[in-house]
């Protein structure tokens, strides 16, 4: 299905980006799971740009946990309000991946076919993330001040 | 509770999307609790509205692995 992700980013798709949605005790898998696990490994292209631009793994976590914040409020919920009488146990649980994340691999391989790029590398996983207007990720950013189309444009660099 | 309500949509739709995923990780607390407590499957099931092979097929593998104790029914 990955065959033509090279090493990095096979391994953001197969496994790091499961083992983000689950760290989190998410049952599907997101774009912004795959986001946290670009940002987590900082030696390839993309993981570099998130950390330069301020989105290491623990930022991110804290802006997606704002984004949470200030969704609920919208509706009138706000977070503090809910104590669990138990924090769920860390179990594994099988992530599947859900739409935000089809989408934006569907838009990584996209943009590769659309250059005539054989492989699609992390740039062109972070670009397909980032190209996604509307959601958690785009808002997750903007929670930060992160300017989302500056950072697709210095991704799209990386290619 | 009083709040500004937003006229954004956006942020009224990502309040659904939020909700949904609390209400996730509050069911994922609460069944395990209820678990801990002895309940049984069955009775988990009956509480939340759904059969127990859905509320199994959801949460069994997962607390197995994290070593909560589990009840037949």
């Amino acid at each position: 299905m990955f065959e033509r992700f090279d090493a990095d980013a096979r391994r953001v798709v197969v496994r790091a980006a499961y083992e983000e949605a689950q760290a989190l005790g998410s049952a599907s898998l997101e774009g912004e799971h795959l986001l946290l696990a670009l940002a987590a490994d900082p030696s390839t292209g993309a993981g570099g740009l998130l950390v330069d631009s301020g989105l290491d793994h623990d930022g991110l976590v804290a802006a997606l946990e704002r984004e949470t914040e200030r969704s609920l409020a919208a509706v009138g919920i706000a977070l503090s309000d809910y104590e669990p009488a138990a924090r769920p146990a860390a179990g594994r649980r099988k992530a599947s991946f859900a739409t935000s994340s089809k989408r934006a691999l569907a838009r990584a391989v996209g943009v590769a076919s659309a250059r005539g790029d054989r492989v699609v590398s992390t740039a062109h996983l972070l670009v397909g993330i980032l190209r996604g207007e509307i959601g958690t990720v785009p808002r997750a950013l903007e929670a930060v001040g992160v300017d989302r189309v500056t950072l697709m444009i210095a991704a799209e660099r990386l290619l | 509770m009083t709040v500004d309500t937003p006229h954004d949509p956006a942020d009224r739709l990502a309040g659904v999307v939020a909700l949904r995923r609390l209400a996730d990780r509050v069911e994922d607390a609460e069944v395990e609790l209820a678990l801990r407590e002895g309940w049984t499957w069955s009775q988990v099931a009956e509480a939340l509205g759904v059969t127990r092979q859905a509320v199994h097929k959801k949460h069994a593998r997962r607390l197995a692995q994290a070593g909560t104790s589990e009840r037949g029914d």
